[in-house]
């Protein structure tokens, strides 16, 4: 993610890390996984008398904000929240849609962080956003000199979210859309791995280990567990999907460079045994949901243009020993599948846009994807599927390396399992088509 | 054992461990402050000095003298190109005045980049004759004179060769328009064509 904390602490300008915040280039990658501590700044330092450094604190905090203003209009406006049969306002500004805090960079020597504090304008309210501790360290093994040795960052990473910690563009935490509106309707289902409404997002804590090889190869290791903000703690039955003991995940890459280029390859997964709750008690059976995912990421660095290819596939194994007792799925197992391709072009980080295709497929389940033309206006699903497709069209214009002005279209040609009446209640899934404006500023 | 392979033994032990203490001049220890150092330049640099973009540099064998004087341009802002602001002032602020020292050597030791190729012979021909001769109807006077004969750099003046050709066109474009403090080069550059430029450096990488 880019701030300008990183900018104060490194003395760089934003264009050495990022291609159009918050893509990432490979110095940026390379800032990250080395723990967010390569400083430039004055630092206030404490040994002992064996010469043992007991403190490297940046004299002047690396602090930034963000700022998100932006305005939201969806083909067909949605439903009154009350009065039936009447429409809510057509178009929503959000002043702002989200303001940011964040304390990013050096805690010690080879300990660094992001850490985000957020209010939210839909919520009207303020709490902890994405946060990434880590502490990593340099060595060198093999070869007899300088140019056959290999160089390896051996890094400890603990987290909030799942993927938060990851340096590509293609994951959920840090992938495209990087901004969206907080107002317009979502599809109904996503994985537990991807963004949207059924990612576990930051309802866990997270211990990883990671390893980053020549600068090429990277692998990690971590655990999940629930870690549930608001609701009742310890977490009980009034919660849901609380994941029961600790959930492994893994991420694979390889990256290549050459000229200026990266090409990186990669695969990652988790296997999240959850209580579904929700009135469930937290004991029992637990759902499991088995998330494979393959992703791809292509970037061209020149004098004046830029261009990314981001693509990422997962494919979800949904096992419901709890949630098929307990009726909220109606199949023993499903599966949920989601396909990403964005193009992204920009001219000297100031004039750019990006295109981005999903699609989402998945098992028909009356009682995950129900329907209901009352209750369940706008968010139901008259085929019981998720299925659902578009696509995410972007114009950028940044007057300034910190200041990004954004046109998005988002269009879909299928939504919760249908074009057309896809809620039984007259909606067709091109009435969720939204137009969002977006002034984001960060300093 | 006897007492000639005690002798045998020693003097072994001696040439591993002085031929070992050599080589950390040419290879700090990785949590040694020079190491540290070297992987932080390495990122972009590549720690053996040979970078993979052409945004940043090669300064593998490049003269100390010139890295020197960079760093220190850097750290007083009077080099002030576009990616100079954008990576190497925040870089170079905290270096101190042997620090310099210390990176200019180790990278001024470090094994020459082997010569690329960007270009097809007709250009780099063309390259070679501008760097050996100049151009004289513009009195340009040839880059040899001050870069070497094999543009291997000489004091202040900096090895050209096996530099990224793309690197080498910016620094003269840069140069031309006075964004680099460079008042000698200034007034050699100013009157180079793109055309011209673009040879050159072609010819400077394949070499």
């Amino acid at each position: 993610m880019a701030v300008p904390s990183f900018a104060r602490q490194t003395g760089m300008a934003c264009a050495a890390c990022h291609t159009v915040f918050p893509e990432l280039t490979p110095f940026g990658r390379e800032f990250k996984l080395n723990g967010y501590v390569l400083d430039n700044i004055k630092q206030i330092k404490g040994i002992t008398t064996e010469n043992r450094e007991t403190l490297s604190l940046n004299a002047v905090p690396p602090l930034s904000v963000m700022l998100q203003i932006s305005y939201t209009h969806t083909g067909k406006a949605l439903p009154d929240s009350a009065a039936t049969g009447a429409l809510a306002k057509d178009g929503d500004v959000l002043f702002p849609q989200q303001a940011s805090f964040f304390y990013a960079g050096k805690i010690a020597d080879n300990f660094g962080a992001f850490i985000q504090l957020t209010y939210d304008g839909v919520g009207d309210s303020f709490g902890f956003d994405n946060t990434d501790l880590r502490y990593a360290r340099h060595f060198s093994f093999g070869g007899t000199d300088q140019s056959s040795q290999h160089s390896m960052i051996l890094g400890v990473t603990v987290n909030n979210s799942p993927t938060v910690q990851d340096v590509w563009n293609t994951t959920a935490a840090w992938g495209f859309p990087f901004s969206g509106s907080s107002v317009a309707p979502g599809p109904i289902a996503s994985a537990k791995l991807d963004a949207g409404a059924g990612g576990i997002g930051q309802n866990a804590a997270g211990l990883g280990v990671y390893a980053w090889i020549d600068s090429s190869i990277y692998a990690e290791f971590s655990i999940y567990g629930a870690a549930i903000r608001g609701g009742a703690h310890p977490l009980d039955s009034t919660q849901s999907s609380v994941i029961h003991g600790v959930s492994p995940y893994w991420r694979l890459a390889y990256e290549h460079r050459w000229d200026r280029n990266s090409l990186s390859v990669g695969t990652y997964g988790i296997v999240a045994k959850e209580h579904p709750g929700n009135g469930h008690a937290l004991q029992g059976p637990v759902d499991r949901f088995t998330d494979t995912a393959a992703d791809m990421q292509y970037q061209f660095i020149g004098e004046d243009h830029l261009f990314t290819i981001l693509a990422t596939y997962i494919h979800e194994n949904q096992k419901f020993d709890a949630s098929f007792l307990n009726g909220a799925a109606q199949n023993s197992s499903d599966t949920l599948k989601t396909e990403k391709l964005v193009g992204e072009y920009s001219y000297q980080r100031m004039i750019g846009g990006s295109l981005g295709l999903f699609n989402t497929t998945g098992s028909t389940d009356a009682l995950l994807y129900p329907a209901d033309p009352v209750a369940l206006q706008v968010v139901g699903s008259l085929a019981n599927k998720p299925d659902s497709r578009g696509y995410v069209a972007e114009v950028n214009f940044l007057p300034w390396l910190n200041t990004k002005l954004q046109l998005q279209y988002v269009r879909y040609s299928k939504f919760n399992g249908m074009s057309n009446n896809y809620d039984g209640a007259g909606r067709n899934a091109s009435d969720n088509d939204t137009l969002y404006l977006l002034g984001w500023v960060n300093f | 054992m006897n007492q000639n392979c005690l002798i045998g033994l020693i003097v072994g032990a001696t040439i591993y461990i002085g031929g070992t203490a050599w080589g950390a001049a040419e290879n700090p220890a990785p949590d040694s402050p020079l190491g540290r150092t070297v992987q932080t330049c390495g990122t972009c640099h590549g720690t053996n000095g040979r970078s993979v973009s052409p945004t940043f540099p090669n300064l593998a064998a490049q003269t100390a003298p010139y890295i020197e004087a960079q760093l220190k341009a850097f750290k007083d802002q009077t080099r002030a190109d576009p990616d100079a602001q954008a990576y190497m002032w925040g870089m170079a602020a905290q270096l101190s005045d042997p620090q310099i020292s210390e990176l200019a050597d180790y990278f001024s030791k470090q094994p020459a980049p082997p010569p690329g190729k960007s270009a097809g012979p007709a250009m780099i021909a063309r390259g070679r004759q501008v760097f050996e001769e100049g151009v004289p109807a513009r009195q340009i006077p040839p880059c040899a004179s001050c870069h070497g004969a094999h543009a291997e750099g000489m004091a202040t003046f900096p090895r050209l060769a096996g530099q990224h050709a793309p690197y080498l066109l910016k620094q003269i474009l840069v140069i031309q328009n006075a964004l680099r403090n460079a008042p000698v080069m200034h007034g050699v550059a100013k009157e180079l064509t793109k055309e011209q430029i673009q040879a050159v450096a072609a010819y400077l990488e394949s070499i």
